[in-house]
């Protein structure tokens, strides 16, 4: 165990904050889930990959920099003490990047990774169906194979982004005959694409970065294949996995918003409870945890270590901290927390913690990561097998 | 930057487990509670282990490791339920004492020492201590929940530091590890015991609250770890991290225990399943060297009050590298 970071470390940190200061913008962008905030922030990723800072752990050939873990969260950590907005293709980057990585021929890690890095091509994610939610090896939606294509037919929900993406990626039926996780294909269709209906949902805060997408006879190259046919839910898991674990949601995201946490209390200490001070020093605690927890992980990995089903761990605690963190802001701000902007700026807190009510839904709901971690990491028994 | 154990830390963990694992089973603490005592052969072992020169220095026949080490070790301790003054004497008392001769026998198992602090109102086994470091203990002895547990009346007793902080550390660790302990038993019991046609495990209701479980000692551990560290290396936040590392340990524990009890049903309420040993020394290590609101108040005095740089880029103290 060695806790001091190396002069290499240290030249790396500094040259993250002074690109970080002269580039982040000054004043917080528009919401990601509207059309207007997508769209700066896609020109912010474009900012970023001039910098070479798209995505930092790719190797060089498709604009990344090779940099290992614990830089990876040194340049997270700057991200976010600089307050630099969310990223508008994390579904690509942290998503589909490391699937494409681990199960795409050098061909398609060429035609995808590249322009991903560089902010040209925005990702959005479609799993879920109206029957195949947390349930997903239920899905429906088929892909048939016509010579050197698929014909997709059938319908997705929930898809993040996909109302202002170009892309999505998703799990299609490709063996009508298959039942539940076999005979599914993970593919990559194009979102502008004849037959591809979008419609937008309105989500809880009112916008719409959420859509269902139609898929009416869609014809896509063979080629759009990640890995083989009938092999998708092994993608599509590992998929999940990179959801869950180590790098969508970043510690400095937690540690960045617990310390705004505290300046909001000390702004309104006077106003505030003994139970409101435990709340605080509570989430600036566990996002120091989960940042431990990461550092840990990284470390693991570095050292050739997996990750499988503590990805599970992970995802609850972020998700429930997440939750915890801005409820407590909330009552912190008293009757101010309901207004959608304060001294007329965005209510950031309201915003955030609305977002933070999806944290324990998406990317696999909190009670099927707790059944994960009870049958894989304690090895408790499935329903009705004994 | 690593964030992990050497080989040889890991080895260390193991060894210690399988020892106690095939010396000190529940069957020695019912053992213990029956005859209401220490038992001279269980320190033995743990001298012919090595556990008692672990850090002392290697001048004085010890192996001079570190707070890691220690760590590791009293984790397992708690996991095992050792109740002999071992922390105490071996993982804490070392890094308090300068005289050699003292650390000398410490090292070899012959002297056994007993803490005395003023967060702590009583002394736990001052009886058979050889040397009460930081006061003076009487003869009156109290009666704990945990009944292997041996306390004693304070005559007089100091403040200092350096005890509370090495001591909050290991009795955080011993917590760590009485809560993997009785997340253990709670999920062999939820294997073995059916109701309704099934293993209780088997439903929701009952992997919901033991993988809730998993989840707080997981991150409990690497907060451990860091506040190891940067008390071994004498790191200005380390009285910080100390105490965040008890709170986490704590919850975790307090959580563990309510957890196994509830799982382990009206069985978890008698006497008669190990479950209790585990639950009752998690009550008493959650009190004992500050309990919650103690470290709680150390926490929230250098986080709100400024006293400390918070944010993403200090999760390590960031000026310190290597040279």
């Amino acid at each position: 165990m060695d806790l001091l970071y190396t002069p290499e470390q240290q030249a790396f940190r500094a040259e993250v904050r002074a690109w970080m200061e002269a580039h982040v913008p000054k004043e917080p962008l528009p919401t990601l889930e509207g059309r207007v905030g997508f769209d700066a922030h896609v020109a912010w990723e474009r900012t970023l990959a001039s910098g070479n800072w798209g995505m930092v752990t790719w190797p060089e050939v498709y604009g990344g920099r090779g940099l290992d873990l614990i830089r990876w969260l040194i340049f997270e950590e700057e991200y976010y003490r600089a307050g630099a907005p969310l990223r508008a293709n994390q579904n690509g980057i942290f998503l589909l990047g490391p699937t494409i990585m681990e199960f795409g021929t050098d061909e398609q890690k060429a035609r995808f990774l590249t322009p991903m890095a560089n902010g040209e091509v925005m990702w959005a994610q479609a799993w879920s169906e109206p029957n195949a939610g947390s349930d997903m090896a239920a899905i429906r939606s088929r892909a048939v194979r016509e010579g050197d294509d698929y014909v997709i037919s059938g319908q997705k929900t929930w898809s993040s982004r996909a109302a202002f993406a170009d892309w999505g990626f998703g799990l299609f039926r490709t063996d009508p005959e298959s039942k539940r996780h076999k005979g599914l294909s993970f593919i990559l269709v194009p979102l502008d694409a004849p037959g591809v209906t979008i419609r937008p949902i309105r989500q809880l805060h009112g916008e719409t970065g959420f859509a269902e997408i139609f898929f009416d006879e869609v014809r896509v190259p063979a080629a759009n294949r990640i890995a083989g046919e009938g092999e998708g839910w092994n993608v599509a898991m590992a998929t999940a996995g990179f959801e869950r674990g180590l790098m969508l949601r970043s510690p400095a995201r937690f540690q960045a918003a617990a310390k705004r946490l505290v300046e909001l209390y000390r702004e309104r200490e006077a106003d505030a409870s003994p139970a409101a001070r435990e709340a605080v020093v509570k989430a600036w605690a566990e996002a120091e945890a989960y940042a431990l927890n990461t550092y840990k992980v990284a470390s693991t990995v570095m050292a050739g270590g997996k990750i499988g089903a503590e990805a599970s761990l992970n995802k609850i605690f972020w998700s429930e901290l997440d939750r915890a963190l801005h409820r407590t802001a909330m009552s912190l701000m008293g009757a101010a927390a309901e207004l959608k902007a304060v001294g007329g700026r965005v209510n950031q807190w309201l915003e955030g913690y609305i977002f933070s009510l999806s944290g324990p839904i998406y990317a696999g709901s909190n009670e099927i990561q707790r059944n994960i971690v009870a049958e894989r990491l304690l090895g408790l028994p499935r329903l009705g097998a004994g | 930057m690593e964030f992990s154990f050497t080989q040889d830390q890991i080895e260390l963990r193991d060894g210690v487990r399988a020892f106690l694992d095939g010396t000190h089973g529940p069957e020695v603490l019912r053992r213990l509670d029956a005859e209401g005592g220490r038992d001279p052969a269980i320190w033995r072992s743990l001298v012919e282990m090595g556990l008692t020169g672990l850090i002392v220095p290697e001048a004085q026949g010890g192996l001079g490791l570190g707070l890691i080490e220690a760590v590791l070790v009293a984790v397992e301790l708690g996991r095992a339920d050792v109740s002999e003054p071992i922390v105490d004497t071996a993982l804490v008392a070392p890094r308090l004492i300068a005289d050699e001769a003292r650390l000398a026998a410490i090292a070899v198992g012959e002297l056994k020492v007993a803490l005395a602090h003023r967060v702590n109102p009583w002394v736990a086994d001052a009886d058979q201590a050889g040397l009460v470091l930081g006061g003076a203990a009487t003869g009156e002895r109290l009666e704990s929940a945990d009944p292997l547990r041996r306390l004693f009346a304070v005559e007089r007793a100091d403040a200092d530091p350096a005890m509370l902080d090495l001591s909050a550390l290991t009795a955080a660790a011993q917590l760590v590890g009485a809560s993997e302990r009785m997340l253990a038993l709670a999920t062999d019991y939820a294997k073995d015991r059916e109701q309704f046609g099934q293993p209780i495990g088997a439903f929701q209701a009952i992997k919901h609250h033991l993988a809730s479980v998993a989840v707080a000692l997981e991150f409990a551990r690497p907060v451990l770890w860091r506040a190891a560290w940067a008390l071994d290396h004498g790191h200005a936040r380390a009285p910080v991290h100390v105490s965040h590392a008890k709170l986490a340990a704590t919850d975790a524990a307090m959580q563990a225990a309510e957890t196994a009890i509830q799982v382990h049903g009206a069985m978890g309420y008698t006497y008669e399943v190990d479950l209790h040993y585990w639950m009752k020394r998690a009550w008493a290590l959650a009190g004992t060297w500050g309990d919650r609101a103690f470290h709680l108040r150390r926490l929230d005095a250098a986080v709100i009050d400024g006293a400390m740089a918070i944010g993403p880029d200090q999760t390590f103290e960031t000026g310190m590298q290597h040279g």
